[in-house]
């Protein structure tokens, strides 16, 4: 059995693990807020891709637009990985396996590095067209790219289940 | 008057005939119906903060509705629409659900909500939120909020 699988094998065995997935209703309610909470993190961040992309709110600077949001992106985050987490414990053994939970690792490494590129390259000049109606198409790119890669999240998480 | 003709009738549908048999229609459509959830959610939660007055404070209120509720009633369209063709594939096993039910009268609520005091509110904010915008920020998060847990509930129950 390889190193990786054998580690989900023993999270899958943990106490913590089995009363997560043997227990009447938490499994249901992690993975309820696990949903809902895709409209704090996604949603909020949606809505700054659709900015930078002209689609909505052309008249607001696009700074404006993430100071609001990103407190918002970020506690998502917080509420998805804590109760993903949780969600994985319960089903780490099966999870391994499932192609659709491989698809959205990866997607998610990637989605992390968007940002990571996006603010230590245009991002930097934001002063220069934050104002503008569309951004540049660095930035155009980044939110496409953004709303591409969550809603492949979201399909593949949603898919999960269904493996 | 019973509503249940209806949902015999939708199951009975090319539509719910379709989604009945067919092996990846319901986790496709069911993919799109979160997908629109997600901006639904993400742009209410943006207006009613601002209602709220934590963010976009130097921001109108009515700019932000403007361009915001355009992105909300086509989430909604696309959610009412993807919801009928969900419906369809086990209409009856709805019509029975609780939680369906709550959610369809949460639904029913939210948006009446939305297109009169919500609207009226919201164009008539100046800057700073009031009582009465912080009320109905309340308000339209607990509704839309049931919708939800309503909704996740119907597969639960």
């Amino acid at each position: 059995m390889p190193l990786l699988q054998h580690i989900c094998q023993v999270i899958y065995d943990s106490q913590i693990g089995t009363q997560i997935r043997e227990s009447e209703n938490l499994f249901s309610i992690i993975e309820s807020v696990h949903v809902l909470a895709i409209t704090l993190l996604v949603g909020t961040i949606a809505v700054l891709d659709l900015r930078m992309l002209g689609v909505v709110l052309r008249e607001v600077s696009v700074t404006r637009i993430a100071r609001a949001v990103f407190p918002l992106t970020w506690s998502g985050f917080g509420v998805m990985f804590v109760s993903g987490l949780l969600l994985f414990w319960a089903e780490a053994a099966k999870n391994y396996t499932n192609p659709a939970f491989r698809i959205k690792l990866v997607l998610l490494a990637l989605v992390g590095l968007n940002p990571l590129i996006f603010h230590t390259t245009v991002y930097r000049r934001v002063q220069e067209w934050e104002t503008a109606r569309f951004s540049p198409w660095r930035a155009r790119a980044a939110a496409l790219a953004s709303l591409t890669l969550w809603c492949g999240i979201i399909v593949a998480g949603r898919a999960i289940a269904y493996f | 008057m019973s509503l249940r003709p209806w949902f015999v009738a939708l199951a009975h549908s090319s539509l719910g005939q379709f989604m009945q048999n067919s092996r990846w229609g319901f986790a496709a459509v069911e993919a799109v119906h979160l997908l629109a959830l997600t901006l639904l959610g993400g742009s209410v939660l943006v207006l009613d903060l601002r209602l709220l007055g934590l963010i976009l404070r130097r921001e109108s209120p009515r700019v932000l509705n403007r361009d915001l509720s355009r992105v909300l009633l086509s989430s909604l369209a696309i959610l009412v629409l993807t919801g009928v063709a969900l419906v369809s594939e086990e209409a009856l096993k709805c019509y029975y659900n609780a939680a369906f039910r709550w959610k369809m009268a949460l639904l029913a609520a939210a948006v009446l909500f939305y297109f009169t005091l919500y609207r009226r509110v919201v164009l008539r904010l100046a800057s700073a939120a009031t009582l009465a915008s912080r009320v109905t920020a309340v308000i339209s998060l607990s509704l839309w909020l049931g919708v939800g847990v309503a909704g996740r509930a119907i597969g639960l129950i």
